[in-house]
């Protein structure tokens, strides 16, 4: 016990001390590369202070499509939702704890809407059933979305904590899989996290 | 196979007849059922098709619902955000707004929602196919119950769960679809049971129907061909198509049978049918009865020939009546003719049978007929002979011609004599009259009366002649006694030799010719038996005054008729044949018997007679000679002259070869016959025997030794020794010593006796060498 606690302690530590980049590639069983997976990584310790993306928080509507399919947005972001179409649209979301509405607005009309809580919200637009985003809403700063290559870089994060890779298609509770993981102090980790995905998936 | 034409010719074109229309009625029914059975095979084809159709419609019309609800805004929220009630509550207005049976929504993580009373495992295996993408739609079996069902995700707008919409496949709806078909099909709907077989949603199917369909899946090799195949049910052949139905959860959970039953198929078809066979049965029927008919008419004929030659065969004439002019009235016609010309025929033969051709009187056969007519009353029948006289010579007088006209008018005579008389042509020269008579006498009587008013002067054409007649009668002993005739006409012989005019058959003076037959073959017995013995008659020589030979003479001491005179049998062999192998035994008998004298101390000469009918038997003659040769016996001979003029050629050289061979011959019974001086000089003979007629009459005068003592001077003049026969007193004797006779043979020297005797008699002879011939007092007498 005693011996936990000091290796607890001494990671808390370095991870203040130094950090690390965690390279994480999500794959599906067959090794292919999966696209827009999030990649979260949640410190055991948690997180402090204000949480910031380099990216707009912004799910425009352009060519009746949502863009981007997945946005990564901080817990308390206002997400503005931008309509370039010339068509008007009806942004929604059912899903628990992320519920809005937000109804027909025409072109060059911005609604927003402010996330409080963490979680995602699966967008849909009531007018055109194929159009489909979803805003994840995340506690912790380390958080990315795969590339064409399915692979994300988390930098200067580290300790103990849970990896999550979140994907609409993974089949899983809540969409999503998770994984203990300890970062070193330094230098570059990398992990890979294959993922099972549902065959068909609601239509894109 | 029948006996009767007219069956046959029945049986035959009713048979031939229902037969081509039973093989056409087969044809047709088969048509029409092959017909009928296309037709439903393709109309099961077109309904499956249509079938389809209506599925794949039906489902489309549910996925547009399920689809419209799936999208429904609110409806999404209602179940993204998990209110249960909400959803319910939508779940059944729409499903009564669409009249669908069930609707329900189950979630992505398998819960199901508006599916009251199912439990919630029931769905998993949808729940599978659902998350396994692709919409799955078809079959849904919900609590046991097929039903149509049709999915849609609810996307909300990510995938929550999915709408499921299903109606039930029961047989309403299945008949409402059936009902789509041009033809009354039958749609049935069969599920899966856990034992692997198929149950019929249908809640009327019995259970044989089942079984029925049950058999006829087994048949199906599970291929989705939509190839129609033929179905037994108990309510008779079905065509039917299975058409496997795509389950919503994978497998095969159902199956479309449609079927048609081929009763009914062919139903329409039934008045035809029924109007074929009726009209092939009535047709056959009219066919017998009209075959029938012609056959009667065309066999009554025919069965008429043949009763009529069935009688004619049993003797009975009959005739046919001819009716018509085709060939079986010419065959009736025929046979009549032939009919007719047979029975003439029969008659003309039967007449021949019974009359004389020449005369037309009844014949003999005719007459021994009316013999056996007769029967035997109080008036005994008899048989009477009319004989004519002298009818060789009569018909040789006035030819065979009249002769035979001669018998007729004898006879039509007797007719106006004895109206009603039985009269028949017996011989040619015999009328033979039947009648009754109380005796011989009453019978004899009548035949004279008869025979003197038939005698008397008779005209025949231009001739006339003087006829005389013998009568011979006879009494039939018992009915049908055709000797009885025979009798009449040795009566009339016998009547004949005592110069009668009439005579009644006198049986002792007749004799039996049957029993002397038959003596011939006891005589050959005898012959083995030693019945028959040789009796031997000495020879006395009168020049030396010494026994020089013996007669041997065949005696027959038959065992039960006693002693048969040798004239009787040897008469009788002579006639029968017998004669060679009596005479053989004799020769073979002497021979032996000369042996057994010579043992005694006697050289005799054997004479042994000779018959006439032997003289010139050439094979006799080798076997004689051979015989003799071989034995060296010293025999005589002894030839009746008359005998040996029979075949005077041929008896001469005969007689020379036994003369070559040492016998010596002697002339038998000389003078008796029409004795011949000129065969007397051609017969090689040794020695002549005088018959003893002359010989006893020696002493009557001198004209009868004057005769002897010639016959001996010219017996000697031709160099033969001479005999007298029947030598049976003293002064015959006497007197032929002085007339030079050189042997003497008769009582007066000693009667025939056997061989023993005769050796006792040679021992102490009555005459002796030298003496005169005189004989001892005692053996004068035998005679």
């Amino acid at each position: 016990m005693r011996l936990l606690l000091l290796l607890l302690a001494s990671l808390a530590l370095s991870a203040h001390a130094e950090a690390a980049t965690l390279s994480v590639r999500v794959t599906d069983p067959a090794g292919a590369p999966v696209r827009d997976a999030v990649v979260t990584f949640h410190p055991a310790g948690g997180v402090k202070g204000p949480i910031t993306f380099d990216w707009p928080y912004q799910v425009a509507q352009r060519d009746v499509r949502f863009e981007p399919y997945v946005l990564i947005a901080p817990v308390g972001a206002e997400v503005r939702f931008p309509n370039f179409d010339r068509v008007r649209h009806h942004v929604y979301s059912f899903s628990p704890g992320q519920r809005f509405e937000l109804e027909l607005y025409g072109r060059d009309e911005t609604r927003s809407r402010r996330f409080e809580a963490a979680g995602v919200a699966a967008v849909g637009c009531n007018i055109h059933d194929r159009m489909q985003a979803y805003i994840v809403i995340v506690d912790t700063p380390f958080a990315a979305k795969t590339g064409a290559n399915g692979e994300v870089t988390l930098p200067e994060a580290a300790g103990a904590g849970v990896l999550k890779v979140w994907h609409p298609a993974i089949r899983a509770r809540g969409s999503a899989v998770t994984r203990p993981l300890t970062l070193s102090r330094a230098g570059a980790q990398r992990e890979v996290m294959a993922v099972e995905l549902r065959a068909s998936s609601s239509a894109h | 196979m029948f006996t009767r034409l007219r069956t046959k010719l029945t049986v035959l074109y009713a048979g031939l007849f229902g037969g081509a229309l039973l093989a056409l009625s087969a044809i047709v029914y088969s048509a029409i059922s092959e017909n009928a059975a296309r037709v439903v095979r393709s109309e099961l084809q077109a309904n499956g098709a249509v079938f389809d159709r209506v599925w794949a419609l039906r489902e489309s019309q549910l996925q547009d619902s399920a689809d419209l609800l799936a999208r429904d805004f609110g409806f999404r929220d209602a179940a993204a955000s998990g209110d249960e009630t909400t959803i319910q509550s939508a779940l059944d207005n729409l499903r009564s707004r669409l009249q669908i049976s069930r609707a329900f929504l189950i979630g992505l993580d398998g819960e199901v929602i508006g599916l009251g009373g199912v439990p919630e495992g029931a769905m998993a295996a949808l729940w599978g196919a659902l998350d396994a993408g692709g919409r799955p739609s078809g079959v849904l079996s919900i609590a046991g119950k097929p039903h149509q069902g049709v999915s849609a995700p609810i996307l909300a707008p990510d995938l929550i769960g999915w709408v499921v919409f299903a109606t039930e496949l029961d047989h309403a709806h299945m008949r409402s679809f059936a009902a789509l078909a041009a033809i009354p099909l039958d749609a049935d709907v069969l599920v899966r049971t856990r034992s692997g077989g198929w149950r019929s949603t249908n809640p009327g199917a019995g259970e044989p129907d089942a079984r029925a369909v049950a058999s006829f899946l087994d048949g199906w090799n599970g291929q989705a061909d939509n190839t129609p195949r033929r179905m037994r049910t108990p309510d008779g052949d079905a065509i039917a198509l299975v058409k496997p139905l795509r389950s919503m959860q994978g497998g095969d959970e159902a199956l479309l049978l449609l079927r048609y039953s081929l009763t009914l198929a062919l139903r329409p078809y039934a008045p035809l049918l029924a109007s074929i066979a009726a009209l092939g049965l009535l047709s056959v029927g009219v066919l017998a009865f009209a075959t029938w008919i012609l056959a009667r008419s065309l066999t009554r004929p025919i069965a008429a020939l043949d009763e009529a030659v069935r009688a004619l065969q049993s003797g009975r004439r009959t005739e046919v009546a001819v009716q018509t002019g085709d060939e079986i009235g010419r065959l009736a016609h025929s046979f009549n003719v032939m009919s007719g010309t047979i029975a003439e025929r029969e008659r003309r033969i039967t007449h021949m049978a019974l009359h004389d051709p020449e005369t037309g009187l009844p014949n003999r056969r005719a007459f021994e007929d009316a013999i056996a007519g007769t029967d035997q009353g109080a008036r005994a029948t008899h048989v009477a002979v009319l004989s004519v006289d002298r009818y060789v010579q009569i018909r040789g007088a006035i030819g065979y011609g009249l002769v035979t006209g001669l018998m007729r008018e004898l006879a039509a005579k007797a007719i106006d004599l004895k109206p009603g008389l039985m009269l028949a042509r017996v011989g040619p020269d015999m009328i033979a009259v039947l009648f009754e008579a109380r005796s011989d006498f009453e019978a004899l009587r009548f035949a004279g009366a008869l025979r003197a008013g038939l005698e008397g002067r008779l005209r025949v054409e231009d001739a006339t002649v003087d006829v005389g007649l013998t009568a011979g009668i006879a009494a039939v002993r018992a009915p049908g006694d055709g000797a009885a005739l025979e009798r009449a006409a040795i009566a009339v012989e016998q009547a004949r030799a005592g110069r009668r005019s009439d005579g009644a058959f006198d049986a002792g003076a007749y004799g039996d010719p049957a029993r002397n037959l038959s003596l011939m073959s006891e005589m050959i017995d005898g012959l083995h038996r030693g019945d028959l013995v040789l009796n031997h008659q000495p020879k006395f020589d009168l020049r030396r005054g010494a026994v020089s030979g013996v007669e041997a003479l065949t005696r027959w001491a038959h065992p039960t008729r006693g002693r048969i005179a040798p004239d009787l049998f040897v008469t009788m062999a002579e006639e029968t044949g017998h004669i060679r192998a009596l005479t053989e035994w004799t020769l073979i008998q002497a021979i032996g018997e000369q042996r057994r004298l010579r043992r005694a101390g006697h050289d005799l000469l054997m004479s042994v007679n000779l018959s006439g009918r032997l003289i010139d038997d050439h094979a006799f003659a080798d076997m004689a000679i051979n015989l003799i040769e071989d034995t060296g016996a010293r025999l005589c001979l002894e030839i009746t002259e008359t005998a040996a003029m029979a075949d005077p050629d041929a008896a001469i050289e005969s007689i020379a070869r036994y003369a070559a061979a040492g016998v010596e011959i002697a002339i038998d019974d000389y003078g008796a016959g029409l004795s011949s001086l000129s065969y007397l000089k051609r017969i090689p003979a040794h020695e002549l025997k005088i018959d003893k007629s002359f010989i006893q009459t020696l002493a009557k005068g001198q004209r009868e030794a004057l005769l002897v003592k010639s016959t001996i001077d010219l017996a000697h003049g031709l160099g033969l020794k001479v005999t007298a026969e029947g030598v049976e007193d003293d002064p015959a004797l006497t007197m032929l010593a002085a007339m030079g006779c050189d042997v003497a043979q008769g009582y007066l020297i000693a009667r025939p006796m056997a061989v023993d005797p005769l050796i006792a008699w040679l021992a102490n002879p009555p005459v002796q060498a030298g003496d005169r011939p005189a004989l001892p007092a005692g053996s004068s007498a035998a005679g």
